[in-house]
């Protein structure tokens, strides 16, 4: 089947170039008038920018505009012969795809735009997923100067901010204004959305390239099916609708997990390395506007009742899950998916862009996916909703780089919200929305869905960072640990919390008090306060 | 080695100090990849482990001595349960291992020994997972302990219901599955070496021995075996010495989970050297676990000089 | 052992028993290296033993083409990965091979470097992981991150041991009296050692080397800290094959794992004759 496909779009491929090189070969003279247009293809007053493609004027840019100001930098920079041959950025292996193919037909693709504009050429290495952060610490410890610019996980800025091994890029921010916090276009929740993702300790250290605010989704075929919903409402006495609460949450997932028909309650992850992150969400709604991980003084608040309490929950909800849940990393959670295999999860914001999507014929859930808001609890002040920013993408300029002007501006140019809307609308790789102009833009709402755009929007308003202070790794392992010991039952839930209390501060210790109070209270500035209507 | 030390003395009286000379020559490659590969690491990490040095502090490790803390690493060390959960349970997936991989290897060398139709082209076969890379073995094995997976299968088949196993999601069916793995890839070698031992063993013996009617079991402990002494602690020796580092497979099928219940000394070092980025304190695990190896060793080398001494 | 019926019988019970599961993992990654995308699925409780519509997609797809709508190709084939692997892995051979013979013939005849022995199971045993942190250093220092070159020589070394043990077993075990005769008539103790012992070693050469390099070949750790991008071996390089469409490519790295065990297979195959004799270790004397 597949094979046949194959033949046949390649064979139109070729057929449709050789139409085309026949069209100019023959017609020269006639096509020239055009060809001027077709060259720059821009919109009045603007001085670059994709071109080709129906809504491309949507992404081009004036020479006042963040985009525009780090072109004009670099062609200065260039003049004053301050400026590389080429900048070599190191990336995930799937996200490479978003920068290297053309998106939608008829554009360039983002590497040919910026060579193009820039005369740069742009050399990008594949980092297998995973492998970022010992890639990058690699380079930083051995003074390899493989990559200009890295992109790691979010949570490790603080840590590789430590180690001197990326350039504080405040200097660059101030001459370049790259409008972050724009209140039409720019971050969710403005300045503090940008210190959220960008900075460390009040500096500038990355340029945020993702959106991996964890996001719910269900599947609207089961959720409407009257004959479910009649069975749900005649057991628990409410309506089938996604969930508000954890309490509803549970119930539902206990109701549609059918192990013997391959159908899971609900598949967010538990596995090490992952599980924590949808623990978080438990256990930070549990006081209003949050329950926090660490005093100001920072002594650590989670072995107390909210704590053994979250992870009681965290434990039962095994329950409704895959039997294989402990192992199961994101790629066997979105390929159960894909398969039809669970009523609820929760994911990267990209989930329904990969699976629900009619190019992917291995999907069984296509046009069978909603979204909804993270579940809650109903405090006096009312109902705390709270999700989790997890992983994120965040690129660096190594301080290895002998250019790093040059690459705070291809950062600034990639990271602003026309080139990016138009990047995280290319269906090739990880990188997910996070600026409201990408939320509203048509070709990203086409690629990730309506239904799902807004959800996403509101979710991010009601997201939690995870640990990003120095050892920012070593306090998520120690709670991962301990929380995943508990789901095997070889410790209680008040064991996980109390063994994991002892080891963050143990780590606290070795990483220096007085540097973390001040990481974890800028930390904390980014927590959301938004609270809903119980 | 008594032998052949005679037969050197009178090589070397012959030829005088230029055999001497030869002889550091032909050693000199390896003694130089020793101490290249020996000196800086150890120097380095002695100085490191005295110290809090993590590549977070934003110096070079030279400057180490900024952050001098004398024995605290090794003191952290003596009461790490983690490294010491991890010690124990090397030593026990080894424990399980080594004498399974032996006794397997043993059992099918002895099958193996005369030959029979077929014979050559089923000793290639039982030789093939001595060629599957341990990291693609680690994403098969991953697979086949799926709770919907094939070993699952297996079991439905002999038992006549469906079974669903969550192998990895389980601490002691992971810490056996991967035992099962490092098994299915390492017997075959067990097999060989032991099979080349068995075939080594000399007919003449046997035969008389036969002559006298003594049973094959009698002939197999009392004739067979005392042979085969020292090739047996050459495949033993090779196994624990390899088993002790076990990594690949097992990183790849569980990462050393769920929680700890598969972490190996190899997978803790990598744990806290990648993700907790404590390199003063990786240098003082590093050098304990070279003193005891040292200790090790040395007792090792004691026992084979002895055994060649008997021989 | 006697040769009767049932004796026969159970010796083929055993040996089928333990082949079929043997057998098992094996088949199992031949078959998912021909399963077409939609049946890799390690989650979907669809897991068949076989492939139902048979396809040559996950080789295409390992070397940059993709066939799918449903995984982007790829970016980096795995052709790269291969060479690496294949020089890393035979230099290193090389290495640990050419040192380790001299050596092990320096101390079986002439005694020298008496230290060996010892520093050598000592290197063995020590867990690379315990010392990546310096050689990363020293790697980068003399510039041997991310070459083959650099991975070869850390290879040579690390197996080293296996080549010196096994090659000085042999040495020890091997009649005196030929060499002598070649000395008596003149011959020096070098043009010896290369025109006569070595010849002599040949069995014992051919099946050290094939260990030594099936561990090379084998290592995941040491090339996933010494190189980044330009040298990466075949077992990192595995962890590129994953996407977000379907998950994992256990297709796609099941495919590369068998055009992996490809080198083995052939040197294992080329030296056949000499593997059960050579891997004798020496260790079994009159």
């Amino acid at each position: 089947m597949s094979k046949i496909t194959h033949i046949s779009r390649r064979k139109l491929l070729s057929t449709a170039a050789q139409t085309t090189t026949v069209v100019a070969l023959g017609a020269p003279m006639y096509l020239s008038p055009f060809r001027a247009g077709a060259a720059t293809g821009l919109a009045a007053d603007m001085i670059g920018g994709p071109t080709g493609f129906d809504g491309a004027e949507r992404y081009q840019y004036g020479a006042d505009t963040p985009e525009g100001r780090a072109i004009e930098a670099i062609r200065s920079l260039k003049s004053a012969g301050k400026a590389p041959k080429r900048i070599v950025l190191g990336l995930s292996d799937g996200s490479v795809g978003q920068i290297t193919k053309p998106f939608p037909a008829g554009a360039p693709s983002i590497k040919e735009l910026w060579e193009k504009e820039t005369g740069i050429t742009l050399d990008i290495i594949g980092v297998p997923s995973g492998q970022e952060f010992t890639k990058v610490m690699q380079d930083v410890t051995t003074k390899g100067g493989a990559f200009d610019i890295y992109a790691v996980e979010w949570n490790r800025l603080g840590d590789l901010a430590e180690t001197g091994g990326i350039v504080n890029l405040d200097e660059y921010v101030s001459a370049h204004k790259p409008e972050w916090d724009n209140p039409e276009r720019g971050y969710v929740g403005g300045e503090k959305g940008v210190s959220l993702l960008n900075n460390y300790r009040g500096s500038t250290y990355g340029v945020s390239l993702d959106g991996d605010f964890q996001t719910w989704n269900h599947r609207t075929d089961l959720f409407n099916d009257p004959t479910e919903q009649k069975s749900f409402a005649d057991k628990h006495g409410y309506a089938l609708k996604s969930p508000t609460t954890w309490k509803e949450h549970d119930e539902i997932a206990a109701f549609f997990h059918r192990p013997d028909d391959g159908l899971f309650g609900c598949t967010d992850l538990r596995n090490q390395g992952w599980g924590y992150t949808n623990w978080y969400q438990r256990y930070v709604s549990m006081a209003a506007p949050n329950q926090f991980l660490f005093d100001d003084d920072g002594s650590p608040l989670i072995n107390s009742e909210q704590g053994i309490l979250a992870t009681e929950e965290y434990i039962k909800s095994l329950a409704h899950h895959s039997p294989d849940a402990i192992s199961w990393g994101w790629p066997e959670q979105y390929g159960n998916f894909a398969n039809g295999g669970a009523a609820m999860t929760c994911a990267f914001s990209n989930l329904p862009k990969f699976l629900d999507n009619a190019g992917n014929s291995g999907s069984k859930v296509t046009g069978k996916i909603g979204s909804h808001l993270p579940p809650g609890r109903v405090h006096e002040e009312g109902l705390v909703r709270r999700t989790v920013l997890w992983l994120n993408l965040t690129a660096s300029v190594s301080s290895q780089s002998k250019h790093p002007e040059a690459c705070y501006l291809l950062l600034q140019w990639l990271g602003s919200s026309r080139i990016y809307s138009w990047m995280t609308a290319n269906p090739g790789g990880y990188f997910d929305p996070f600026q409201l102009s990408n939320f509203s833009d048509p070709l990203v709402r086409e690629t990730y869905h309506g239904y799902h755009m807004d959800i996403v929007r509101e979710s991010v308003r009601r997201a939690v960072p995870t640990i990003n202070y120095p050892g920012a790794t070593a306090f998520h392992n120690a709670l991962d640990k301990n929380l995943v010991a508990s789901l095997t039952g070889s410790i209680s839930a008040s064991e996980a919390m109390a063994n994991t209390e002892r080891e963050w501060k143990r780590i606290a210790r070795r990483t220096g008090e007085d540097k973390l109070v001040e990481a974890i209270k800028a930390n904390k500035d980014a927590w959301p306060d938004i609270i809903d209507p119980a | 080695m008594t032998t052949h030390t005679s037969t050197i003395e009178t090589v070397d009286k012959k030829a005088g100090g230029r055999e001497a000379n030869l002889g550091l020559w032909l050693t000199l490659p390896t003694q130089l990849l020793v101490v290249f590969i020996a000196v800086f690491p150890i120097l380095m990490q002695l100085y490191i482990s005295l110290t809090d040095w993590s590549p977070l502090d934003g110096i070079q490790w030279w400057r180490a001595w900024e952050l001098w803390n004398t024995f605290a690493n090794y003191t952290d060390l003596a009461a790490d349960s983690q490294f010491w959960g991890a010690v124990g349970r090397t030593f026990l997936i080894m424990a399980i291992c080594v004498p399974v991989e032996f006794l397997l290897g043993l059992g099918l060398a002895i099958l193996f020994v005369d030959n029979f139709p077929g014979r050559k082209i089923l000793y290639s076969v039982l030789l093939v997972p001595m060629m599957v890379v341990p990291a693609v073995a680690g994403y098969m094995f991953y697979m086949l302990f799926q709770s919907g997976g094939p070993v699952n299968d297996l079991l439905s088949i002999f038992v006549g219901y469906p079974v669903r196993i969550a192998w990895l999601s389980d601490p002691t069916l992971a810490l056996f599955a991967i035992i099962v793995a490092d098994i299915w890839q390492w017997t075959p070698l067990m097999f060989l070496v032991l099979l080349a031992g068995l075939v080594g063993v000399p007919e003449d013996q046997q035969q008389a021995a036969t002559l006298l009617g003594a049973s094959w079991t009698r002939r197999f402990f009392t004739i067979v075996l005392p042979r085969m002494k020292a090739i047996i602690i050459i495949a033993l020796a090779i196994r624990v010495i390899e088993n002790f580092k076990i990594f690949d497979t097992l990183f790849i099928m569980t990462n050393g989970g769920p929680g700890v219940a598969t972490e190996t000394i190899s997978v803790y070092i990598y744990k806290i050297t990648q993700q907790d980025l404590i390199w003063g304190y990786v240098a003082a695990i590093a050098l304990a676990i070279l003193i005891v190896l040292s200790l090790v060793s040395v007792f090792a080398i004691k026992l084979i000089a002895s055994k060649e001494q008997a021989s | 052992m006697q040769r009767t019926l049932l004796f026969e019988t159970f010796r083929f019970s055993i040996i089928f028993l333990i082949i079929a599961l043997t057998l098992v993992p094996t088949l199992w990654m031949v078959s998912m290296a021909f399963k077409p995308i939609q049946e890799w699925s390690a989650s979907g409780g669809d897991l068949t033993w076989w492939p139902k519509n048979p396809t040559l997609d996950n080789f295409r797809f390992i070397f940059g083409e993709s066939s799918s709508e449903l995984i982007v190709a790829l970016e980096r084939g795995a052709g790269r990965p291969i060479l690496a692997s294949l020089l890393s892995a035979t230099f290193g051979t090389l290495i640990a091979m050419v040192a380790g013979t001299t050596a092990a013939y320096g101390l079986s005849r002439f005694n020298s470097g008496r230290n060996l022995p010892l520093a050598l199971i000592q290197l063995r045993l020590f867990p690379p992981m315990a010392v990546m942190i310096p050689v990363m250093i020293m790697w980068a220092f003399l510039g041997l991150t991310d070459t083959w070159w650099g991975l070869a020589l850390i290879y040579g070394i690390v197996t080293l041991p296996f080549a010196f043990w096994l090659m000085k077993t042999f040495f020890d075990d091997m009649p005196r009296e030929i060499e002598d005769a070649a000395l008596v008539e003149g011959c020096s103790r070098f043009r010896v050692f290369l025109k006569i012992t070595l010849p002599m070693m040949r069995p014992a050469l051919a099946s050290s080397a094939l260990f030594v390099f099936i561990l090379n070949w084998s290592d995941y750790l040491i090339a996933l800290l010494l190189t980044t991008r330009d040298w990466v071996t075949i077992p990192v390089y595995m962890a590129s094959l994953s996407s977000s469409m379907t998950g994992q490519l256990y297709g796609a790295k099941a495919a590369l794992g068998l055009i992996a065990a490809i080198p083995p297979v052939v040197m294992g195959i080329a030296i056949q004759k000499h593997l059960v004799r050579g891997l004798t270790f020496g260790a079994l004397k009159e």
